[in-house]
Formats: structure tokens, C-alpha cells, sequence
């Protein structure tokens, strides 16, 4: 009767926990803004046990009252309490800034992928899209498509994730540029393996750092894109609360909007980003040292 | 030179036609039906067959793709942008009125940035890892997550409660009546103008604590200059260059950044604009200053890639 052991989840556990530690000794404030962003997100995905109340209840006999005992952060012009729809707002936020982020460095990155492995025309072509892409300032291009889309989770997180998709095509094809010359995948060709075992067997496993840094690198920018469409009335729409249309709703409730929905939106969105940030510099300096202010 | 400034200037020309496929495909294709994006999939409905079938003839919308096309390109060389498809006023005239606004914020953003970035880039790689290194440091990671609308909004708010102040709700011009125009301009402007203070402290002082390391530098300092002189005339033109390319790069973000800025501030800006022709799904005038917003954003670029090589022999040279 042997007890067979799990053998590869303990030493994927062992490796995180080596890497936090490593983390936590060499850039001790990444890994402390790291605690924070897991915070943040354990928040938003435990948001209904966290916040105290419903973001969609309103308290007819609170409206529009300031921070109190009962209501921490407010409440807005139909008595819903602040500090639960901020909440629930970063989980709409972290949602469509993750996903974005995921798909669209993955997109540029196989792109980018394929761009540097095949070169040629096909890169010629690839290339001068990207740089189309690039001629717009990411907000707008992200607007653009979000309007034409019209509102709603999948198309905030394809709006944003399209605007993504350049860093991830240059950042990889460069990595794959310098890799194509390396001896070990030029042995690879001389053993005869195919365009896919190169690809995906002898490449792609050398970009894994690079990505993970321009994901980490781009969620907060993601974030800030996700709020400024809130705020411009193309993101998710109301009622479902986002940090940037809460700060949208107050502006709209009149001429003075109250502080409190004004602040505490906003300083989520700056806490959150600048947590993916710091942790973002820690995990590059971790992985690439060379990568440091490049990404 | 001259054929560097021609290749520059033929590349800018091709991006511009890519840019305007990219825009005419986002805006008129994308959304399958642009009467959906103007009505809404809800008001699309209760539209009846006949009145789909009229306004599409009105809009141009039933000819093929590639005639709607070069219609759009060919008014558009003509400078007619059309007209919002809610207000009267056509979208030319508007830009007129309203883009010296965000022009001006954009400028006087720029301006700020430097004036904010340089100084602080030079304090902290002067003294690298001081505590006044580390201060500008954070405070420069702190304005990079900072969103400035929230910051502008939080500023609208402020003022109006300590000093009752508000900034004038119409348009200004500058000619006309400058103390108005600048209150306008001027708190979007240091908004912006300090988000990019914080990515230009952060490249300056990089450059900087590169170009310290040069052979020449050392030369200059060998010679018995001064140390302030050295940097201000050895090193500081150097480190500068890639500075100035950031900014084009950053005119994304200030031109981006200036529409849900201007709402905060409720600035008469074409950012404002913007913000209004998406909020009222108006396609077409969104289609124009996408258009408009991001040929302004390539021509930026191409102004500050010439100036890079004139201030750079080893590019002009190549």
C-alpha cells in the first residue's frame, strides 16, 4: 500500500513561495505593494461577504448622506452606500483590466511570435499594421471601438485589449528576433524539427518572462483606460458600478457633486494601479535586470 | 538630410491613409449597422423599414463600402467634416472654435511638464538614492497611477469649496479675452501637464545618469569646469534628446487624456466635444475627430522626429 504523493503541485508551491521570498528580500516595497494588489483582488472576488451591503440597494432614508458609522464612504444621490459599490466596482474593474490585459498581450505576443520566427513579408505587413494601430493615442482608439461595439463587459475588455496588442507584437519579436540566432534553436533546425516544435517547444518558453513583465506592467495602464471609458459613458454602463462610472454618476448629479463620491472611487483606482505598478517594477527587476525602464 | 526628411515625410503620408482605413473601418464596419450605433440597439428596432431604408440613403450609407470610403476621404481633402447628426453646427466649425482651446491646454501642458520634469530629473540623478531622490521618485510613480480627471475633479471641487471659485463655463478666446481664456486652460493644463511631468522626470533622470558616465563628460569635468556647467552644457543637451522624443510620444496621452479631463473641468475644449459625440453616439462626428485627433497625434511625431534630427547629427548622417 504506497501512498503515492502529488509530486508537481508541492514543487510549484515550493517555487511561489521561493520566488515571493526572493521577492520580499530583494524589493521589499514591491513585495509590499504586492500584499496590497492581493488585497485588492481578493476584495473584489470576495465582494459579496466583504461589502455590507448590496451595490444596487438603496436606502431611501440615507440619500446622498456623507461618511458615517453606518454608511463608511457615503452615500449616492438614491442612498447606495459608496463603500460597497466601490467594492463591487473593482470587480468589474480588475475583470475587464485582466482580461484585456491577458488577451490582448497574449494576441500581440503569438503575433509578435510568429512576426519574428517567419520575418519576411508577412512581418513587412504585420508591422506597418501595428504601426497603424499605434498612430492612435490608446484611449481614443479604445473608445472608438468601444462606441462602434456598443457597451457592455466583452466589448470594454476587446476595446482595451486591442490597444494592448502592439506592446505585446514588439516587445516578443524582438525577443525572438535575438532568439532566432541563438546556437541551440538553430540545432533544432538542423535536427529537423518543424515550424511548430520550434515555435512552441524551443521559443516560446524563452518569452514566458518577457510576457509575464508586460502584463504586470500593463494592468494598471489597463485600469486606467477601463475608468476614463466609465467616466466617459462608454464603458460598462450603469448600474452595474466601475470605479469610472461612479465618478461619472456623481458629476451628473448636479452642478457640486458630494466629496465623498467624488474621492473614494478615484483613490481606489489610484491605490489599485499604483499597487499593479510597484509589484509590476518588482516582478521585472526579478525576472530581467536588463528589462529595467525598457518595458 | 533632405531625403531623410522625404522618407519621413512619405512614411507620415502612408500612415495618415492607414490611419483613416483603420478609423473608417472601426466606425462604419465594426458595428455591422451604424444606424444601431447611432440609435442604439433598442431605438434600432423601433425604426420602420421605410425609415431605416431613408436615413440610410440620406447618410450614403447604402453605397458599397469602398464608395462610402473615398466619399469620406474626398470630403474630407475637400475640408468638409460634415455636420453632428444632432446639432446644427457643422463639424468644421466646431473644430474651429473649439480645438484653439485644447491646442492651448496641450501647449501649456507640455510647457509645464518640462518646466515641473527637467529640474526634478536633474535634483535626483545628481544624488541618486537620496532622500531626495527617493521623494521624487515616489511622487513620480504616485502621478503615473493617478488618473487626472479624478485629480481635476477633485481640484473643480476644492476651489469651489474653500474659495467658492469656478472657472467660467464658456469659451474664451485668447485674443479676446485672455484672464478668462487662461483660467480656463490653466487647471487642465497643470493636470496634464504634471502626469507627463512624472514620465519625463522618470526617462530624464535615466538619461542622465547615463550620459554622466560618458568619456566626455568626464573629459569636461578633467578640464576644471565647473560642476553645474558640466551638466548644463555638456551633459543636460545630451540626456535631452530622448526626452523630447517621450513628449511626441506623450502628446497620445495629452490629446487622449485632455477629453475626460475637459469633463472634469466641464472645459468648452474639443476634448469636450468628444466627449459629447460619444455619449451621444453621433458616429460621424466621432469618426472625424478620431480622424483628426490622431493625423494631429502622426504629424506631432513626424515634427519631432525631424527636430531629433536636426539636433542629432548621427541620425541626420545615417
Amino acid at each position: 500500500m504506497t501512498v503515492i504523493t502529488p509530486t508537481v503541485a508541492p514543487s510549484r508551491l515550493r517555487a511561489f513561495f521561493s520566488g515571493a521570498r526572493t521577492l520580499v528580500r530583494r524589493a521589499p516595497l514591491s513585495a509590499f505593494w504586492g500584499v496590497i494588489a492581493a488585497l485588492i483582488v481578493g476584495t473584489a472576488i470576495l465582494a459579496p461577504a466583504v461589502a455590507p451591503y448590496g451595490p444596487l440597494k438603496s436606502d431611501f432614508r440615507a440619500m446622498q448622506k456623507p461618511p458615517s458609522e453606518k454608511h463608511w464612504f457615503g452615500t449616492d444621490q438614491i442612498g447606495r452606500d459608496t463603500l460597497s459599490r466601490v467594492i463591487y466596482g473593482s470587480q468589474t474593474s480588475l475583470t475587464v483590466a485582466m482580461g484585456a490585459v491577458l488577451f490582448g498581450t497574449t494576441v500581440g505576443a503569438l503575433w509578435g511570435l510568429a512576426c519574428g520566427y517567419f520575418g519576411g513579408r508577412f512581418d513587412m505587413f504585420s508591422q506597418r499594421i501595428i504601426e497603424f494601430l499605434q498612430s492612435f493615442p490608446d484611449l481614443i482608439l479604445a473608445m472608438a471601438i468601444a462606441m462602434a461595439l456598443g457597451g457592455g463587459l466583452p466589448t470594454v475588455i476587446a476595446a482595451i485589449a486591442i490597444t494592448r496588442i502592439p506592446f505585446g507584437g514588439r516587445v516578443i519579436r524582438s525577443v525572438v528576433l535575438s532568439l532566432k540566432e541563438m546556437q541551440y534553436v538553430e540545432a533544432a533546425r538542423g535536427i529537423g524539427a518543424s515550424h511548430a516544435r520550434m515555435m512552441f517547444r524551443h521559443i516560446l518558453p524563452q518569452c514566458v518572462a518577457p510576457f509575464l513583465i508586460l502584463a504586470t506592467t500593463h494592468l494598471g495602464v489597463a485600469i486606467v483606460i477601463e475608468a476614463s471609458l466609465g467616466f466617459l459613458g462608454v464603458g460598462i454602463p450603469p448600474p452595474t458600478p466601475t470605479w469610472g462610472n461612479m465618478l461619472s454618476d456623481a458629476l451628473n448629479s448636479g452642478l457640486v457633486p458630494p466629496w465623498w463620491l467624488v474621492f473614494f472611487p478615484g483613490a481606489a483606482i489610484t491605490i489599485t494601479v499604483l499597487s499593479f505598478n510597484l509589484l509590476g517594477d518588482g516582478i521585472r527587476d526579478l525576472l530581467d535586470p536588463r528589462l529595467r525602464g525598457s518595458v | 538630410m533632405y531625403s531623410y526628411i522625404a522618407r519621413r515625410l512619405v512614411f507620415g503620408a502612408l500612415t495618415v491613409i492607414g490611419v483613416s482605413i483603420t478609423v473608417f473601418v472601426i466606425m462604419r464596419i465594426l458595428p455591422g449597422d451604424p444606424l444601431v450605433a447611432v440609435f442604439g440597439s433598442e431605438g434600432f428596432t423601433k425604426l420602420t423599414e421605410e425609415q431605416r431604408a431613408g436615413l440610410m440613403k440620406d447618410l450614403g450609407l447604402s453605397d458599397p463600402l469602398w464608395l462610402q470610403y473615398l466619399n469620406w476621404v474626398r470630403d474630407i481633402a475637400a475640408g468638409n467634416f460634415g455636420k453632428s447628426f444632432f446639432r446644427s453646427e457643422s463639424v468644421a466649425d466646431m473644430i474651429l472654435r473649439r480645438g484653439p482651446l485644447t491646442a492651448e491646454i496641450a501647449l501649456l501642458s507640455v510647457l509645464i511638464s518640462w518646466v515641473v520634469g527637467i529640474p526634478v530629473a536633474i535634483v535626483s540623478a545628481l544624488r541618486p538614492n537620496s532622500v531626495a531622490d527617493s521623494v521624487v521618485r515616489f511622487l513620480s510613480i504616485l502621478f503615473l497611477a493617478v488618473p487626472g480627471f479624478w485629480i481635476g475633479m477633485l481640484i473643480v471641487l476644492g476651489l469651489l469649496f474653500w474659495f467658492g471659485y469656478r472657472a467660467p463655463m464658456t469659451g474664451a478666446a485668447l485674443f479676446v479675452d485672455p484672464k478668462a481664456n487662461l483660467e480656463l486652460i490653466i487647471g487642465p493644463a497643470i493636470v496634464l501637464g504634471l502626469g507627463q511631468a512624472a514620465y519625463i522626470a522618470r526617462m530624464g533622470r535615466s538619461s542622465l545618469l547615463e550620459v554622466v558616465r560618458e568619456d566626455y563628460v568626464r573629459t569636461a569635468r578633467a578640464k576644471g569646469l565647473n560642476g553645474r556647467l558640466v551638466i548644463a552644457w555638456h551633459a543636460l543637451p545630451n540626456a535631452l534628446l530622448p526626452v523630447i522624443t517621450l513628449s511626441g510620444v506623450l502628446m497620445g496621452l495629452v490629446l487622449a487624456g485632455s477629453i475626460p479631463v475637459e469633463r472634469a473641468f466641464a472645459t468648452p475644449g474639443l476634448g469636450f466635444a468628444m466627449f459629447i459625440a460619444v455619449s451621444e453616439r453621433d458616429v460621424f462626428v466621432m469618426q472625424n475627430l478620431v480622424f483628426i485627433y490622431s493625423v494631429v497625434f502622426v504629424l506631432i511625431n513626424i515634427l519631432i522626429d525631424l527636430s531629433i534630427a536636426f539636433l542629432d547629427p548621427r541620425i541626420r548622417l545615417r
